[in-house]
């Protein structure tokens, strides 16, 4: 189809105020992020100097980054992982139901739906070791969930999978409605069982949108913050402390802006390199242009 | 025209008036002859909010001056973020601020504080808690003036100290005893012994602090040197750690803010507690379990040599150096830091005075019956180490010491380390 009028320079210049204010709320801090990374700027001290590559390779040997990007690694393969496998399974325990469908999405939508901070506070009351919904459902249990550097990154994750869950599920379902009642037919004529069923053309069929269901959830965990800082501050002992709040600790507790940036340009280069990943295996899907 | 037009039109229309404004209550320029302070600050929780009627009295005894309250944002770290980006922008939007009294020495530091110490009458500070002005003081000039008192104190249980013929315990020692000779004798297993704020952030930094304040060392000598005495460092974190190792303090502690000791206690879950004098009050309310069987008391010393001073902490007023309007700025820090405006505040119950003589007003004494006691433990008390580096200082500390509580790291590995990375980060910082 020709487009309306003109041809790709009309296009250009229609496109052209949404790409400005991009460039000006998006692209303009993220390069000052950059610079800013490379500065040892601390404005309480009046200190601000150039000073190249110094904040990255203090980071280098810095044992609480290691510790930071691990947790963040850690963290973000497990929840995504565990968001996947319960998502796809509530989506099936749904979608042939006849009953009860739109309360479940409601229930289901009103976890996603709630900010995550309320979430933390939530968790911490249910992790309570005394007064815990946690713990009295073990049966009386004196769990340390979140003071215990064992149990609290667990809790953690648990408290981001109930989050999140329900996005792949949601997304699932609506994939799963849209499979047409014949292809399962055509299955069991030719004699599939229910696991080859699933193996073989549900999940096949569902593969596009679980890629893009991972893409969103992988970059939301791996930028996640206001959970682990409303839950534990990312303790005890670090050890749910991901790159985001030791960025924050560094930019807006300590004022080091310089080695926060820099923290910060380390996230978004590994979130730009996650993406790239994925949207090279999608493209290899024939999803995206 | 097309269907919906008009309802974009409205909607652009509703926009630009939104955007004009938004624009008006950013311009702060002189009103009708006047001039506008904007104040930003914490709301003052309680039954009743004084800030309105303290503001229209300032307003009637300074004609032409308008104050604008505003409110921050609710917890202490999104207000630190919220100051610190919008004066470190240079054109702050605001006034007079409310900032935590740790926060001050690193603003002045920063010169984003008006130095008020020319504006001060001869003595004016010295009708406030010494530690509360220590805070607010930097390099011998007066940067900021105390609203709001706090003191980290001992709560325990009259009524299980009495049953058992126990004293107020004095020490370290005679807590533990206490606290095993009630349990045995309670044979309740819900009861916990001692309770105190673990989890890791800046609460952890002032148990801490009062630990090795006990022990008789600190984190931060006169010369800047840090942990000067590790060993006395390691045996405070050795004691907090036993207390968990040895059941006399629950394994949650480690987990534990405020909030969630304070709950436990008022619900009569525990014989001792290390908190804020905000409790008290809460003990007392009707509905509560431990109504009548509180006690307030200094913390346990670690020997009976060594005074334990409880942390002070509280909230202070500044004037920004950008202001332009620094006469009616200072007028309303002093207005609202003084004698009246103090007591009206400390009427409602949700803070307490720096002023030591209000403590000591009949009428307040009658409502809140612990505020003597009080005055005697905030005059007992220390402040946090006052420098601007502090809160730089309490971040490198928190999971050093969490790793030690929880056994990570042992407590003189913990110490170790923190003394590392705390001489890397202050290294070169002029002080």
């Amino acid at each position: 189809m020709r487009p309306l009028g003109g041809g790709r320079g009309t296009g250009l210049a229609l496109v052209a105020p949404a790409l400005v204010v991009l460039a000006v709320v998006t692209v303009f801090p993220a390069l000052w992020v950059m610079w800013l990374s490379l500065q040892r700027r601390i404005p309480i001290f009046g200190i601000s100097a150039f000073e190249g590559w110094g904040n990255y390779l203090f980071l280098a040997g810095d044992p609480r980054f290691w510790n930071a990007a691990w947790v963040t690694l850690i963290f973000t393969v497990v929840s995504v992982l565990l968001e996947l496998a319960l998502g796809v399974l509530v989506a099936l325990a749904l979608v042939g139901q006849r009953r009860g469908v739109r309360t479940a999405i409601a229930l289901l939508l009103l976890s996603w739906a709630l900010p995550a901070v309320v979430t933390g506070k939530l968790f911490e009351w249910l992790y309570n070791p005394a007064a815990g919904l946690v713990n009295f459902l073990l049966g009386g249990a004196r769990l340390n969930w979140l003071g215990d550097p064992t149990l609290a990154f667990p809790g953690l994750v648990l408290a981001d999978v109930w989050r999140t869950m329900p996005f792949v599920a949601i997304l699932c379902l609506a994939r799963l409605r849209g499979i047409p009642a014949e292809v399962y037919e055509a299955a069991r004529v030719d004699g599939a069982g229910p696991l080859a069923t699933l193996v073989r053309i549900t999940l096949p069929l569902c593969k596009q949108i679980l890629l893009i269901a991972v893409l969103f959830r992988t970059l939301d965990a791996l930028r996640a913050f206001d959970l682990m800082f409303v839950l534990t501050g990312g303790g005890p002992a670090g050890t749910t402390e991901t790159l985001t709040v030791y960025a924050y600790r560094s930019l807006f507790q300590t004022l080091h802006l310089g080695l926060g940036s820099a923290i910060g340009v380390v996230v978004f280069a590994l979130v730009m390199l996650v993406a790239w990943g994925y949207l090279r295996a999608l493209r290899h899907e024939g999803i995206a242009a | 025209m097309i269907p919906g037009m008009d309802c974009v039109a409205r909607a652009a229309a509703a926009c630009l008036i939104a955007l004009l404004a938004l624009t008006g209550c950013a311009d702060r320029g002189p009103a009708a002859g006047g001039v506008t302070i904007v104040f930003k600050h914490a709301k003052i929780l309680g039954p009743v909010d004084p800030m309105p009627g303290l503001l229209a009295e300032f307003e009637a005894r300074h004609p032409g001056v308008r104050v604008k309250a505003e409110a921050l944002p609710w917890n202490s770290d999104e207000q630190r973020q919220f100051l610190v980006i919008n004066l470190e922008g240079g054109n702050p939007g605001f006034d007079v601020m409310m900032l935590d009294c740790i926060w001050v020495p690193e603003f002045a530091r920063a010169g984003w504080l008006l130095d008020l110490t020319p504006a001060l009458a001869p003595g004016e500070m010295e009708a406030h808690f010494p530690s509360a002005v220590a805070p607010g003081r930097y390099r011998g000039r007066d940067w900021a003036l105390p609203w709001f008192m706090n003191v980290g104190l001992l709560y325990y249980r009259t009524d299980l100290l009495f049953k058992y013929g126990l004293g107020v315990p004095e020490t370290q020692a005679e807590m533990v005893t206490a606290i095993r000779r009630v349990r045995a004798g309670e044979r309740d297993p819900r009861l916990e012994g001692y309770l105190w704020q673990g989890k890791q952030y800046e609460g952890l930094v002032v148990n801490a602090l009062e630990g090795f304040w006990a022990a008789g060392t600190e984190v931060l000598d006169a010369d800047g040197r840090v942990f000067p005495q590790p060993e006395r460092a390691t045996a405070a974190l050795t004691f907090l750690r036993g207390l968990i190792d040895e059941g006399l303090s629950p394994g949650w502690v480690t987990a534990a803010d405020e909030e969630v000791t304070r709950r436990a206690f008022g619900q009569g879950e525990a014989v001792f507690l290390r908190s804020w004098p905000y409790a008290a009050d809460l003990f007392e309310l009707p509905e509560s379990r431990v109504r009548g069987k509180v006690g307030l008391a200094p913390l346990p010393r670690r020997d009976r040599a060594t005074p334990a001073p409880g942390s002070t902490g509280g909230s202070h007023l500044a004037v920004t150096r950008a202001t332009a309007h620094r006469e009616a700025a200072v007028a309303l820090v002093r207005f609202l830091a003084g004698e009246p405006a103090q007591r009206a505040l400390a009427e409602t119950g949700a803070v307490k005075p720096s002023r030591p003589a209000l403590y000591r007003d009949p009428a307040l004494v009658r409502a809140f019956p612990s505020l003597p006691r009080i005055h005697d433990l905030t005059m007992a008390g220390r402040p946090r180490p006052v420098t601007p580096a502090y809160v730089m200082l309490s971040t490198a500390l928190q999971p050093e010491l969490s790793a030690a509580l929880v056994g990570v790291k042992t407590p003189a590995v913990s110490v170790a380390h923190a003394q590392r990375r705390l001489t890397f980060l202050l290294a070169g910082l002029e002080r």
